[in-house]
């Protein structure tokens, strides 16, 4: 009955053409009520209105100060996958209206002096706009919606939402934020507003009853993840190769290298190894480094446009993007984000969570992770199947792209299996953001196969 | 003038490039949507305005498209709903059909054209967004030909250029191709809307025309293919075929979900020369005889298959 509905499908958009007008059919088949197949047909039929992803990409992500970027430039970096997307799709890049980069540490006018400098190095000319956009943790996410809100808009046709984070160049305050306003200290939530993120993860951990050793699982799990996923030479689908320069930091002598795989990933962690590990956020805590994300270089872009363009285009459509929620929760307990923005977003496009099959949640902190998932009652063979943040790195601007980039690239392997994905992650100052999308019409030949997955537990 | 009733809806008809009298016809249960297919030999008794079926195949799933054979005459393909191509000899009884029958594409194969100047391979065009060469001597396909990114409604052979083929497809591209080539060779993105057929010209090899959702006949030129050489407006919705007359360079047949087969002459100012409003559904089949200058046929989805004489009326008895 399926392919019956398929076959309807297809049949309708004959009769009834995305973006025309419609007029009544005067001798229309009985069987072929456009009213009755389209509500069948429901609830994600193509049309040619859908904004459409055509092209995702990341750099590797390395450890910041003592990675492979640790001596490269963040406008380098995001020159890099800028000029991925425009090249590998034989794009115009004159015909991109906009370049959108989610980025949160720099100065803000400082990351948008060098954002528009790394658009010029990918060759993109002066009638290409570029802007800077930062929601936290959520910046490279919420560059990808505001192009997807742009084109829809009429804004523009084609856009970049794109992400950049040099935590070498750029460094967090080690003592957490200050705000500049005493009245902060006035109100309780506000106040919490400026607690370094660890204390959040930890006031997490105790609310919720998310213990040490499920922490540690947790980040056992993602590092084993992400090893095996760079050994079947799965990421090299998505990852853009950088040539780059190391510097040696007591000769200064320079050396030319390419990055292309994740340097932070830790093949061997083990629950031993991490239960010695000191919890410095809190005494008698559970947050250790080792089950946090780590502080890292990367960058990631999407190419953005409507079906119909695509389709005239001849571009395989890589996935659709279907909606977008961003949600507040309490700032002391940030973490808990996804829990409430991944029911928000797949409301919105219609869906249960129930009905998605692969998720890319933010693993800022294992303990946030682990609640958001266990809240959610997720299948966990179906999030973070190719590591997470705590093994690859939380380039924080930059990880909403990487997370497109991945979680396309692993739909479109598992192919006709995997219809639905979502994208979460938590924001500090309490908010958590979560976006709904669909594979594309370009699937993998092996369109039924499932993953083999060597993890068991 | 000949019609042919059938139990399923038509899809598509075919004259056999061998026999005035011999059409091929494929059909589908339940306008295609869910069930059997079956494919029908007709012949049309010589003098008088009757037709007569020589023998019939049973299919598992819809026979969106038939072609006959240009080296063997009683050969026939099949493109088949359920992926499958299947070839035919209707000089055996339907016991011994098919005689061979491929399962490569992923989807619903939607048309099939003989090579008609080697004559040794075929192609197929599915909704698995590819199109597919196959060899008579092979067991498997030769070649799958994979940029389209949507279904590819129709994939046609040019009528001079053994190795030259032209694909049509809903991601809205007309592609031009040639088998020695690792890629198409030309992108025409000939309409905004999906694109559901396209033929080349029998006179001069650089012309096609492409038929579409957007209700329009296009004609292009592939040595200036930014502007179409003509837009024939004048169906009511999509166009589901198209087809170049083998006996005037310049005169083209339509048949449209508007339920009508049209004649146009894109060369002349007011370019529909000529319009049949015979069926009372779907009209999803056209075809123009080689053999018989002007003999014409159609299908459609009122299960029926008319025969007639280009400037009469089908429908005339």
């Amino acid at each position: 009955m399926e392919r019956a509905m398929e076959r309807q499908k297809i049949l309708l958009r004959h009769l009834n053409p995305v973006s025309s007008s419609n007029s009544s059919l005067k001798h229309e088949p009985s069987l072929l009520s456009p009213v009755n197949c389209v509500s069948e047909v429901s609830p994600m039929a193509a049309f040619g209105d859908d904004i459409v992803i055509v092209a995702a990409y990341r750099t590797a992500i390395c450890k910041a100060r003592r990675g492979g970027f640790k001596d490269t430039l963040p406008d380098d970096l995001l020159a890099s996958v800028l000029k991925a997307v425009v090249e590998r799709t034989s794009l115009d890049p004159s015909e991109v209206g906009d370049i959108v980069v989610g980025t949160v540490i720099a100065p803000g006018s400082q990351r948008a002096m060098e954002c528009r400098v790394a658009a010029y190095f990918a060759g993109f000319p002066d009638s290409v706009p570029v802007r800077t956009v930062n929601r936290q943790c959520s910046s490279g996410l919420q560059a990808v919606a505001d192009v997807a809100a742009s084109i829809r808009a009429g804004y523009y046709d084609i856009g970049i939402g794109a992400g950049v984070e040099s935590m070498s160049t750029d460094h967090i305050p080690g003592g957490g934020f200050h705000g500049s306003n005493p009245r902060a200290q006035d109100f309780p939530k506000a106040r919490d507003c400026l607690l370094p993120m660890g204390i959040t993860s930890e006031n997490v951990a105790e609310r919720f009853g998310v213990t040490r050793e499920e922490q540690d699982m947790a980040a056992v799990e993602s590092h084993k993840r992400a090893a095996a996923a760079i050994a079947s030479g799965k990421l090299k689908d998505e990852i853009i190769p950088v040539a780059t320069k190391i510097v040696d930091p007591e000769t200064k002598a320079e050396k030319a290298i390419v990055v292309s795989v994740d340097d932070g990933v830790r093949p061997n962690s083990n629950m031993a190894d991490l239960a010695k590990l000191k919890t410095v956020f809190k005494q008698n805590g559970s947050t250790t480094a080792g089950n946090a994300s780590q502080i890292s270089d990367g960058a990631g872009a999407v190419l953005l446009m409507k079906r119909s363009l695509a389709m005239k285009k001849g571009l395989p459509i890589l996935g659709v993007f279907r909606s977008f929620a961003v949600t507040g929760v309490e700032p002391s307990v940030m973490g808990i984000g996804p829990a409430v923005a991944i029911p928000a977003a797949t409301k919105l496009a219609g869906l249960n969570v129930s009905d998605i099959d692969l998720f890319e949640i933010n693993e800022a902190f294992a303990s946030q992770y682990v609640y958001s998932c266990k809240k959610l009652e997720l299948d966990m063979e179906k999030v973070n199947v190719n590591g997470g943040a705590i093994a690859i790195g939380h380039p924080l601007g930059a990880t909403g792209a990487r997370c497109v980039a991945t979680l396309l690239h692993e739909m479109k392997r598992r192919g006709k299996d995997c219809r639905f994905g979502v994208i979460s992650m938590c924001i500090g100052t309490g908010m958590g953001a979560a976006a709904v999308f669909e594979r594309g019409d370009s699937v993998d030949n092996l369109s039924n196969a499932r993953v083999a997955n060597g993890d068991s537990h | 003038m000949p019609v042919f009733k059938a139990p399923f809806n038509g899809y598509s008809v075919k004259f056999s490039p061998f026999y005035e009298s011999r059409l091929a016809v494929a059909t589908a249960q339940n306008f295609g949507i869910l069930g059997n297919g079956r494919i029908h030999v007709l012949e049309l008794a010589p003098g008088a305005p009757g037709v007569t079926e020589s023998v019939s195949y049973d299919t598992a799933d819809a026979v969106y498209d038939v072609c006959w054979s240009e080296s063997h005459d009683s050969v026939l393909i099949a493109a088949i709903g359920d992926g499958s191509v299947k070839i035919y000899d209707t000089a055996l009884p339907p016991p011994s059909n098919p005689i061979r029958s491929f399962q490569e594409h992923a989807r619903e194969v939607q048309s099939v054209d003989y090579n008609p100047t080697r004559r040794d391979s075929f192609l197929t065009s599915s909704w698995d967004d590819t199109v597919k060469l196959w060899a008579m001597d092979r067991p498997a396909s030769v070649r799958t030909f994979k940029e389209h990114a949507y279904c590819v409604y129709q994939a046609v052979w040019n009528p001079k250029h053994g190795d030259v083929f032209a694909s049509a497809s809903g991601d809205c591209t007309l592609r031009i191709w040639d088998v020695r080539e690792p890629g198409s060779t030309m992108i025409i993105p000939a309409h905004d809307f999906e694109i559901l057929s396209c033929d080349w010209n029998k006179y001069d090899d650089c012309i096609l025309a492409t038929s579409s959702v957007d209700k329009t006949v296009k004609v292009w030129d592939v040595r200036s293919y930014r502007v179409p050489l003509a837009v024939l407006n004048g169906h009511g919705y999509a166009v589901r075929k198209v087809k170049f007359s083998p006996h005037r360079r310049s005169l083209i047949a339509s048949c449209s979900y508007d339920m009508s087969v049209c004649l146009w002459d894109y060369m002349v100012e007011d370019a529909l020369v000529g319009r049949y409003d015979h069926h009372t559904e779907f009209a999803v089949g056209i075809d123009m005889s080689v053999l018989v200058e002007g003999l014409m046929a159609s299908t459609g989805w009122d299960e029926l298959v008319y025969v007639w004489q280009q400037g009469m009326d089908p429908r005339a008895s």
